[in-house]
């Protein structure tokens, strides 16, 4: 129970990568707070199972593309557990075609999920984190946004602009005694890839050096390390969880 | 109460002038910390914990943002203690 005590906010819970973190640093103690935007049925499902596990939860209805609406979520979930400690910013969409058939909803939907999204979150929760000086954010990435992947340039620029954001506020923030840090996974059994068809899986599988796609939980596993003291000298820094992918 | 404020805004600028490692006389009180003296704008931060902390206040997040000059921390401070 590393978290006890502790109060962690995470965008976009209510599945895949998200869910796993939230049961992840749940079993840990903290308290979680989380936002959805349309799956009202899963985010109260997902405060029960927090719940059973023996720790607290509370789902807030709130658009991360409105830095308006993220503020007010930021601010009803401190009110609620009295405290703020832990900011993942995970929630994230793909909209996958070629730059040639992209319609300019493809790629702004995208940026403004994924990277607006991060960006408006860490603002509304940063100056809590400063005041205390202490804190710790962790940002998911993806291996798209270190290496590159065709009919993703909407996600990939997404992801890649995490990680600029994620170094800047690093070096920022760093004299306050917060830590930021961003995951980048690679082929994870969630829903976003669970749409792919047999062969193609097959074929990305022989790609993968570990043969096989990571789970969920093990994102989570490394988000919690990153967050726990056992990360307490790295800040700045991007593990990409790919299996090897990108280094074959 | 009024004269009681003088003294207090002289102690602010004894405390921000310490913070920003600025001599007194240069910290005219219009003078913008980031443009004008070559303060880190976090220096707004460390401006109002001190404040907060000493004078038993609470200043609202959203208003830190907006503390440019000396005057700005008195207004603020003003709203507050008065």
């Amino acid at each position: 129970m590393t978290l006890k005590g502790k109060t962690a906010i995470i965008s976009g819970a209510t599945r895949g990568i998200g869910k796993a973190i939230a049961l992840e640093l749940a079993r840990q103690g903290a308290k979680i707070s989380f936002n959805y935007l349309k799956s009202v049925n899963e985010a109260l499902d997902l405060e029960k199972e927090i719940a059973a596990l023996g720790s607290c939860a509370k789902a807030f209805q709130s658009d991360i593309k409105d830095f308006g609406a993220v503020a007010d979520w930021v601010n009803k979930s401190k009110e609620t557990f009295g405290g703020l400690d832990i900011v993942i910013n995970n929630a994230g969409i793909i909209r996958d075609k070629a730059l040639a058939m992209m319609a300019p909803e493809d790629w702004l939907e995208v940026i403004n999920t994924n990277l607006i999204g991060t960006i408006n979150l860490s603002r509304a929760a940063i100056m809590t984190l400063l005041k205390q000086k202490s804190g710790q954010i962790v940002n998911i990435s993806s291996v798209t946004g270190v290496v590159g992947m065709p009919r993703q340039t909407n996600y990939a620029a997404s992801k890649a602009g995490i990680i600029g954001f994620t170094k800047a506020l690093a070096k920022e923030v760093a004299a306050y005694g917060i830590r930021v840090n961003a995951v980048a996974p690679g082929f994870i059994e969630t829903d976003m890839v669970g749409q792919l068809k047999d062969d193609l899986r097959a074929k990305l599988n022989a790609k993968i050096p570990l043969g096989r796609f990571g789970k969920p939980e093990e994102v989570a596993k490394a988000v919690q390390f990153l967050i726990s003291e056992r990360a307490g000298y790295i800040t700045g820094q991007v593990i990409v969880m790919d299996g090897g992918l990108s280094i074959s | 109460m009024a004269a009681n404020f003088e003294e207090i805004k002289k102690d602010v600028k004894k405390k921000v002038a310490e913070i920003t490692e600025l001599p007194e006389d240069k910290l005219k009180e219009d003078a913008k910390f980031v443009e004008d003296l070559g303060v880190d704008s976090m220096m707004a931060l460390e401006i109002v914990a001190s404040i907060e902390k000493k004078y038993k206040i609470s200043i609202p997040e959203e208003e830190i943002p907006t503390i440019r000059c000396l005057n700005d921390v008195y207004a603020i401070l003003e709203k507050r203690i008065k």
